[in-house]
């Protein structure tokens, strides 16, 4: 699927002044699955299909990600963008759903299966941003207020491009890499994408910690071993302090895991819905 | 040789805060061509700033560009309907988002209008000295750009792939161009729609009712600029810091006069595949006002 044909499939919804895009598919249980920086909703193009056979998927842009507003008026920390799920999900008439995120999209998973738990259905992170494991160098470079004047947005895009290289195991589909960073192609998009690496704050995984103990709902840690942006000791620390999680490691992936092993990665998450529905019933 | 115009990303020191304060005053979301463009006279520009801004944020200037947003709105609902959209497959989130863009330049493009028809009056009718004697009372409108207004994003002026150059070559060509407006760059971000979209409105612009929308729409905004708003203070001695560049600048200006009342058809008539001919009559972005403000220049 390329960039263009899924950005055809979103919606959009009005969520307080902003609007966020989201493609949505499937029906059964809601199933969220949140994207990371400095990518979107694209992310899961492999991997949500199939999902989406017993769920019901949906794939939010967070804000001032991929489609989602843009504008240059707002916050875009991951605590904001929690309150803004949740928000989106009341919009949606979705009281509660599995939330499955990754990289700073991890980050608002574990706020919102913190801070806000009556909306956690069950809890999934791959590769998530946790405790002080963040931001990379290369997010606080690109931060900064002046990044906006020093580099063009073609520029910004090939540094990212180089980048993001990184974070895969296998030299994937030139196009799957251009597409993750179509949205921020233009100067408005380089804007928000240097505004939203401006929003990464430590403190908001940190200032959870002691709340990670407290997470009830059934928590599945998936990680790509060989991950260089966020290495897999933070993903064993997790397991330690969640109560109800497993960590899988993936072999032969990297940061972006589902692009890297779609099919490992869907088949864990199916066995994990298959796993809480049963134990659910078991509970019952 | 003419001058370029200076992208907003590039804009640095007191270019930067003009092109802020542009934002603010005029209440829009990106900095547009033609001031862009006048910022390629650096020392001109901050001069010719200084002139429109007091000018530019009164509720006569507002209201002034309300009015020739509604007669656009009244003349190109004569002309036929594009239907640009129903055949390009598009998304919701893409529809939304095309509609907050045309949203954005219906509002932005006659305000544009009126203070390139001002700009061009106050170039043929320099004052004697650079201030004004007399005293006015103007309303002032509440600074800002609105919140539901969408980014000014707009795609390269040479696009990576094939189609979006040749479709902004056509339109170049055919609409006599000397480089492509923010409006076809930011339509551009759907390549298909802008395809359709031009597709359909070329054959549209050379129709007699269509040049005369236009010309009515310019008609209307130079008498505005002579007649209904305060004129703009440009003195002889202002216009000299141009040098050999002021027949260049007085051109250029005069392009823009010519270039904006098709835009404004255009935009409206693309709209209205969304909207009905009277709701594009209203703002897009009605203001609030601030208390009336005594203005007294020296």
């Amino acid at each position: 699927m390329t960039w263009r044909e899924f950005q055809r499939l979103q919606m959009v919804s009005r969520v307080n002044d902003r609007f966020i895009s989201h493609v949505e598919t499937g029906d059964g249980p809601p199933v969220i699955l949140i994207h990371g920086i400095p990518v979107w909703g694209y992310l899961w193009h492999d991997i949500y299909l199939e999902l989406a056979r017993t769920r019901r998927v949906l794939i939010p842009d967070l804000l001032g990600f991929g489609f989602s507003d843009k504008a240059d008026c707002f916050d875009r920390s991951i605590a904001f963008q929690a309150h803004m799920i949740t928000a989106w999900m009341t919009q949606l008439g979705i009281p509660r759903a599995t939330i499955i995120g990754h990289d700073i999209g991890g980050g608002v998973a574990l706020r919102m299966a913190t801070l806000f738990p009556a909306r956690v259905e069950a809890l999934i992170v791959m590769n998530t941003v946790c405790y002080d494991s963040w931001p990379i160098e290369l997010m606080l470079q690109f931060g900064h207020p002046e990044a906006h004047r020093k580099l063009s947005a073609s520029l910004a895009v090939r540094l990212l491009r180089q980048a993001l290289k990184r974070g895969f195991a296998s030299s994937r589909n030139r196009k799957i890499v251009d597409g993750l960073l179509a949205p921020y192609t233009t100067e408005t998009g380089k804007l928000s994408l240097i505004r939203n690496a401006a929003a990464l704050n430590t403190n908001h995984t940190t200032e959870i910690t002691h709340l990670l103990s407290g997470i009830k709902v059934p928590s599945l840690v998936l990680w790509g071993e060989e991950d260089r942006f966020q290495p897999i000791h933070y993903g064993e620390r997790l397991v330690n302090d969640i109560h109800d999680s497993r960590l899988i490691r993936v072999k032969d992936a990297r940061h972006f895991l589902m692009c890297d092993q779609p099919e490992i990665v869907t088949k864990h998450l199916l066995d994990f819905f298959e796993r809480t529905v049963s134990s659910r019933h078991f509970k019952v | 040789m003419k001058n370029h115009p200076i992208p907003e990303e590039e804009a640095e020191q007191e270019l930067d805060s003009i092109f802020h304060e542009i934002k603010q005053v005029f209440r829009v979301s990106g900095v547009n061509l033609n001031f862009r463009t006048w910022a390629s006279y650096p020392t001109f520009f901050p001069v010719l700033w200084e002139s429109i801004r007091p000018v530019a944020e009164t509720r006569l200037f507002e209201e002034s560009s309300d009015q020739l947003r509604a007669l656009a709105a009244r003349l190109a609902g004569k002309l036929p309907r594009l239907d640009a959209a129903s055949s390009v497959g598009l998304g919701d989130s893409q529809i939304f988002q095309i509609q907050a863009a045309l949203n954005l330049y219906h509002y932005i493009n006659p305000k544009l209008l009126v203070i390139t028809s001002m700009v061009e009056y106050a170039c043929q009718h320099p004052t004697m000295s650079a201030f004004q004697s007399q005293r006015q009372d103007h309303e002032l409108m509440t600074r800002g750009i609105p919140l539901h207004m969408y980014p000014m994003e707009m795609i390269d002026e040479t696009p990576d792939d094939a189609t979006r150059r040749r479709t902004f070559r056509d339109i170049q060509r055919t609409l006599g161009l000397p480089g492509i407006n923010s409006d076809y760059r930011t339509l551009a971000l759907w390549p298909e729609y802008l395809y359709s979209v031009w597709h359909r409105l070329k054959p549209v612009v050379t129709q007699p009712l269509y040049m005369e929308a236009a010309l009515a729409l310019r008609e209307a905004a130079q008498h505005m600029a002579s007649h209904v708003l305060p004129r703009l203070t440009l003195s002889e001695d202002q216009l000299r810091i141009l040098g050999r560049k002021r027949t260049q600048f007085f051109e250029t200006t005069a392009h823009f006069t010519q270039l904006l009342p098709p835009l404004i058809v255009n935009i409206v008539l693309i709209s209205l595949d969304w909207r009905s001919r009277q709701d594009l009559e209203k703002s897009p972005f009605p203001i609030e006002f601030s208390s009336p403000v005594l203005e007294t220049s020296p």
